[in-house]
C-alpha cells in the first residue's frame, strides 16, 4: 500500500550481520571474563554489554531508520537513568559510615584517633612507680 | 476479508482501511503514534528495571569482593546459553517484521513460533539454575543458608556476610525479567495465532512491531543481567 512505503525495511542481510556481532560480543564478554584483567574486568563488561544494547537498539528496534521522535524519547529515558544512578552514588558510594552507630560523624571519629595517637604519653606513666615498695 | 464485527461497520474502501481508527488521519499516523506509545511504555519499563540496576550498583560498590565471589556460583555456561537464546529470539522477531512487511505471511509465523520456543527454552534452563540454588539453601529470604556438596562446589563456603545482598538482588531481578519473559510468551502465542489467521499485511502489522520492541526491551535487560550477574 502507498501509505506505507516510506516504512523502512531492514534488509536480512543487515539482521544476520548484527547477530553474528552479537553473538562474537558475547563470547568476547565470556572470555575476557574468565581471564584476570584486574581493574578492566568490570568496565570492559559495561563496555561490551552497552555495544551490544546499543545494536538492538538501533537495527532490531530499528531506531536508526525511526521518526527521530522515538529517538528523543529513548536518550531522555536513557538520560534520566545515567541521572538516578549517578545521584544515588553520589550520596551511597561515600558514606562509609554505614555500620557506625555512634552519633560522630566519621571525620570526628577519625580526627579522635589520630589525636589518642599523636598524644605525647603522660610522663608519669612511663616511670616505675616506686610508692608500692 | 476477514473481519471483527466492529471493523465490518467500517467502509473498507482504500482511503479508509478497516483497520484504521476514525480519530485517525491515515494509517502511518496510527502506525507512528502507536510506536510512540510503545516507546513511552518502554521508558517506564527501563526505570522500573533501573531502580534494580541503582540496587545492584549501591550493593556492589560497599561490598565487591562479596559480588565478586558470589558470581562463581552462577553458571556462567547456562547463563551464556540463554544470552544467545535470546539474541537469537530477538533476531527471529526482527526477521518476523522484516517477513510482515514483505507479505510473507509464512515467514512471519514461522518466525514467531521460533521466537515462542527460544522463550521456553530460556525459562526451562532458568528453572534448572533456581531449582539447583533452591536445592543448597540459597533462596530469597530468611532461609537462607547454603549447605551440601555438588559438581565439586562446597555451597557452605558461600555461607559468608552480605552473600543474601547478592542473591536477593539475582532472584528480583532475574525473576522479573523471567515474568516479563513470560508475558512475552502470552504476547507471541496471540501474535501467532493473529497471522496464522492472516490479520497482518504489509499494510497493517502493528501489533507484531510493538511485540517486538517489547521483546527487544526484555532481550536488553538480559544483556545487561548476564555479565552484571554471571561475569564480573
Amino acid at each position: 500500500m502507498s501509505q506505507h512505503a516510506e516504512h523502512h525495511i531492514t534488509p536480512i542481510k543487515t539482521l544476520v550481520q548484527v547477530i553474528v556481532a552479537l553473538f562474537a560480543l558475547t563470547v568476547l564478554t565470556v572470555v575476557t571474563s574468565r581471564m584476570d584483567l584486574g581493574a578492566l574486568d568490570v568496565p570492559l563488561a559495561l563496555a561490551i554489554a552497552l555495544t551490544k544494547g546499543a545494536l538492538v537498539v538501533s537495527v532490531f528496534m530499528a531506531l536508526k531508520y525511526d521518526n527521530k521522535v522515538n529517538a528523543v524519547v529513548f536518550g531522555v529515558g536513557a538520560l534520566f537513568v545515567v541521572v538516578f544512578l549517578v545521584f544515588t552514588l553520589f550520596d551511597t558510594a561515600f558514606r562509609g559510615d554505614l555500620s557506625s552507630t555512634t552519633k560522630g560523624t566519621i571525620m570526628e571519629q577519625e580526627a579522635a584517633e589520630e589525636a589518642i595517637l599523636e598524644r605525647e604519653p603522660d610522663a608519669s606513666a612511663l616511670q616505675f612507680n616506686r610508692s608500692n615498695e | 476479508m476477514d473481519l471483527k464485527p466492529d471493523e465490518r461497520t467500517m467502509a473498507s474502501t482504500a482511503e479508509h482501511p478497516a483497520h484504521l481508527q476514525h480519530h485517525f488521519v491515515s494509517s502511518d499516523q496510527q502506525f507512528d503514534a502507536a510506536k510512540m506509545g510503545m516507546w513511552l511504555f518502554l521508558i517506564t519499563e527501563i526505570l522500573l528495571f533501573s531502580g534494580m540496576f541503582v540496587a545492584y550498583t549501591v550493593y556492589r560498590v560497599w561490598h565487591p569482593e562479596v559480588f565478586d565471589g558470589m558470581a562463581a556460583l552462577l553458571d556462567w555456561r547456562l547463563g551464556g546459553l540463554n544470552t544467545l537464546v535470546l539474541l537469537a529470539s530477538s533476531f527471529t522477531v526482527a526477521l518476523g517484521i522484516h517477513y510482515a512487511q514483505v507479505d510473507n505471511r509464512k515467514g512471519l509465523v514461522t518466525n514467531l513460533v521460533l521466537t515462542f520456543l527460544f522463550a521456553c527454552i530460556f525459562l526451562v534452563v532458568k528453572y534448572f539454575e533456581y531449582s539447583a540454588k533452591i536445592e543448597h539453601g540459597i533462596v530469597l529470604g530468611d532461609g537462607f543458608a547454603p549447605h551440601g556438596v555438588s559438581h565439586g562446589v562446597d555451597y557452605a563456603t558461600y555461607d559468608v556476610m552480605f552473600a543474601q545482598q547478592f542473591f536477593s538482588i539475582y532472584y528480583v531481578m532475574t525473576g522479573i525479567h523471567g515474568f516479563h519473559v513470560l508475558v512475552g510468551m502470552g504476547l507471541f502465542a496471540w501474535i501467532t495465532v493473529r497471522a496464522v489467521k492472516g490479520h497482518f499485511t504489509s499494510a497493517y502489522y502493528t501489533p507484531v512491531e510493538l511485540c517486538g520492541l517489547y521483546w527487544h526491551l526484555v532481550d536488553i535487560i538480559w544483556i545487561f543481567l548476564f555479565p552484571l550477574l554471571y561475569l564480573i
